[in-house]
């Protein structure tokens, strides 16, 4: 059997054993639904524009959070990562506001912002920027020692050092972390609007499942796991395009 | 060198106390609206009052036992099933692409699905955090299991190494690294979930006040719902890696 | 052919451990230990058939130390394979002790050349000796005793408590030596076992070798690309051919023991083998 068959075997077998089910014995309506009915609803939706507006709306916030956080996270990772002496001073303290999970701070968000993308981008960026800082402090401390001493001999200016030399040395490690904190950020942003913010694909999830709409709903979680596949897809290739020699290291 | 760590580590506790200190100080000058900007005495001030009140360890003890029932069961699950899944194969082209599939999708976004199978109960609340946080250990169980260098199967199976022994000395200890390694990433998921299936379903816990909080302007007493929930994350994920450290105490020596 | 042991004066007493005529008579009369019978082994089908190994004929004697050299692609890597069990022929059958294998045994251990992926690195390294002890429920002391008896003799009683990732390499191999003769099997089957270390342990490992295989009269079959290895060792070698792996020649090797580094090496016996092999292997 060729690797695709094999590899859809169990999804079509789920899917076509689920939909002669509900043919055949009935399901109602409020509780399960059907394949069919979820294909038709989810049709309806993208046509109608809703499903790909709430996409837009959930991308917005999820890509504003994730560029400040990726910004926040290399701006402090680097001179901590240059220097193990700050890295001792600050660390623990960083230590120590980690274990706090984003959602924590959704109220406060609320407080701030009120409802919108602004609330949405700051729990995000929050989520998104541990990870882009851990890979960074680790990736500019790895850095062969020769390469920053070439910078300094050169006598060239800090700015020019960074660019030039430290980020560049750091090949696609921090780019491994950016993709790690791009799927946080989609998930984060989903998470908030089903939590509290009344935009975006979550939020769209929360009405399906108040207004007792089975199809849509899953045909909405299909989209989000696509949406979701699809995003990491995107990240991988522009990886490996980009960054051909540090394949190596991506999986390490 | 020695004297060199003791200043580092004097300097940390000093920039530790400094950040705390111009917390306060901001704080007190008023320059951020109180309505969202609490002082690290106030915060201090609102836990102590929840503990008198007898508003701490009820909704401390709701959100971690939430927490801990789910993740547990998210583990036991998510290990047996990763290495059922890695015994056959032949399994493993049909398994492994649903897998990757399902692997970016969010944990949260089932809650609405699960809010609406299954009502807004704890018993749910337990559900959707178990479910959620499976993924990464039965990922990490499965890339454990499959991955057992050949070598030592063949040193096994010339040792005439019965199947469950060889379960349970060989397979195990080999997957132990990766499963760790799941574990730890499904600990962070299940207090996200904990908290956010608290705050949609309205059951007691740490979630919930901070909610409540909120919505009665009582910042003081979010920002200590908030430190709280910090403390959790911190001392939950300190303890697996203490677990983590002493069984895979030899990954650390050598070389 | 018997080969005779001669005392060395004045040596360690397991130097000095004589087998006695008789016996090696009585052992050459015996029955092979083990025995392939037109084995052949092959890969694939119709066009993309290859074969790697070819009408193999071979009778290893109770107690004997044989040598099996060839250049690397030879298949001497899948007939230890075959003598292990792991593997089954094509075609031909393969006996112990008169009967066909049909898997691995405890009776059968073998040395791998990769001894950093053979041991296990999370336990430590007397636990990783007493693994053939756990299967007859042998209780904990007695387990720790043994291994630690092994150890002993293998030189690495002080680093029993260790785990294998802190050992250096030719200590790591002694580990899984000494684990193979806590089976204590009939047959010692070494895949290159040397190949990774370097020079000096290796001639240690090669003395020390052949002193535990005399000691306990274990068979041992030692596969190497190392002709002067091979020669050093022996006390009869196989030289095999490759595309397919087949025999080339055999040959007994008439050398005193014990074997001496220096001196055996300069013998002009060693030498007349040597040249007499390394003519069949490169014409091969």
């Amino acid at each position: 059997m060729s690797r695709w068959l094999r590899a859809l075997a169990i999804p079509v077998a789920v899917v076509t054993a689920w939909e002669l089910w509900a043919q055949i014995f009935g399901i109602p309506y409020e509780t399960l639904s059907h394949p069919s009915a979820i294909v038709v609803s989810g049709w309806t939706a993208l046509w109608d524009g809703t499903i790909l507006t709430a996409t837009l709306q959930t991308f917005s916030g999820a890509l504003l959070g994730l560029f400040i956080g990726v910004m926040i996270g290399v701006v402090l990772g680097i001179p901590l990562g240059l220097f193990p002496a700050a890295d001792a001073v600050v660390g623990p303290s960083l230590d120590a506001l980690r274990p706090i999970p984003a959602v924590a701070l959704l109220p406060l968000a609320l407080l701030i912002f009120g409802f919108g993308v602004r609330m949405e981008a700051l729990i995000v960026a929050i989520g998104c920027l541990w990870p882009v800082l851990l890979v960074t402090i680790t990736a500019v401390r790895n850095i062969d020692a020769r390469l920053l001493e070439i910078g300094r001999l050169l006598e060239l200016p800090g700015s020019v050092r960074i660019l030039r030399i430290v980020l560049p040395a750091t090949g696609g490690r921090i780019f491994v972390g950016i993709r790690i904190a791009a799927g946080i950020s989609l998930a984060l942003a989903i998470t908030v609007e089903i939590a509290l913010n009344p935009n975006g694909l979550g939020y769209a999830m929360v009405l399906a499942s108040q207004g007792l709409d089975p199809a849509l709903l899953w045909a909405e979680l299909l989209w989000v796991g696509i949406i979701g596949w699809a995003f990491n897809r995107l990240l991988l290739g522009a990886e490996r395009r980009w960054l051909p020699a540090t394949i190596g290291a991506v999986h390490a | 060198m020695h004297k060199h760590r003791l200043a580092l580590r004097f300097g940390a506790a000093l920039f530790a106390i400094g950040v705390v200190a111009l917390w306060q100080l901001v704080a007190a000058s008023g320059v951020f609206s109180k309505a969202y900007f609490t002082s690290p005495s106030q915060t201090v001030d609102a836990l102590l009052a929840l503990q008198a009140r007898g508003e701490l360890w009820q909704p401390l003890a709701g959100t971690c036992l939430r927490m801990a029932y789910g993740w547990a069961l998210a583990s036991v699950l998510g290990i047996a099933i990763g290495a059922a899944l890695a015994q056959s194969d032949r399994l493993r082209d049909f398994v492994e692409p649903t897998l990757e599939f399902l692997r970016p999708l969010p944990a949260s976004a089932i809650i609405p699905a699960a809010i609406l199978f299954l009502g807004l109960t704890p018993q749910m609340a337990v559900a959707v955090i178990a479910f959620g946080s499976i993924w990464p250990v039965l990922l990490g169980s499965y890339n454990g299991f499959t991955r057992i260098d050949e070598r030592i199967v063949e040193v096994a199976r010339l040792h005439e190494m019965p199947a469950v022994a060889f379960a349970c000395k060989i397979a195990l200890p080999c997957a132990l690294p990766d499963i760790f390694a799941g574990l730890r990433v499904n600990l962070a998921i299940a207090l996200i979930l904990a908290v956010v299936v608290e705050i949609q379903a309205g059951l007691t816990g740490l979630g919930f006040n901070i909610m409540i909080a909120q919505r009665l302007f009582r910042t003081p007493e979010l920002y200590a719902g908030i430190v709280l929930l910090g403390a959790v994350g911190f001392i939950t994920s300190r303890t697996l890696l203490f677990v983590e450290r002493r069984l895979l105490r030899w990954r650390s020596l050598g070389h | 052919m018997q080969t005779s042991y001669a005392l060395s004066g004045g040596g360690p007493i397991h130097e000095q451990i004589p087998l006695s005529t008789a016996s090696a008579t009585l052992a050459s009369l015996q029955q092979p230990i083990l025995r392939t019978r037109g084995v052949r082994v092959a890969i694939g089908h119709g066009q993309d058939r290859l074969v790697i190994l070819d009408s193999m004929d071979i009778d290893v004697k109770p107690g004997e130390f044989l040598c099996i050299v060839g250049p690397s692609g030879c298949g001497k890597t899948t007939l230890l394979r075959l003598f292990a069990g792991l593997l089954l022929p094509t075609e031909g059958t393969v006996l112990f002790d008169g009967r066909p294998i049909t898997g691995p045994a405890r009776e059968r251990a073998m040395v791998f050349q990769d001894y950093a992926r053979a041991l296990l690195p999370w336990r430590t390294v007397w636990a990783n000796v007493a693994l053939p002890y756990e299967r007859e429920h042998v209780p904990h002391r007695e387990r720790r005793d043994r291994a630690y008896a092994l150890l002993e003799r293998m030189g690495l009683k002080d680093f029993g408590d260790y785990y294998p990732g802190q050992l250096s390499g030719g200590m790591q191999q002694r580990v899984q030596i000494a684990r193979c003769l806590a089976q204590e099997p009939r047959i010692l089957l070494m895949d290159e076992p040397f190949g990774a270390l370097d020079a000096l342990t290796r001639q240690a490992l090669q003395d020390e070798i052949t002193r535990l295989a005399a000691e306990r009269e274990t068979t041992v079959v030692f596969i190497t690309h190392d002709l002067e290895e091979a020669i050093y060792l022996g006390d009869r070698v196989i030289a095999l051919g490759t595309k397919p792996g087949r025999i080339v020649a055999t040959v007994d090797v008439r050398l005193v023991r014990p074997r001496h580094q220096l001196s055996t090496r300069e013998d002009s016996q060693f030498l007349a083998h040597r040249h007499h092999l390394f003519g069949l292997l490169v014409g091969h």
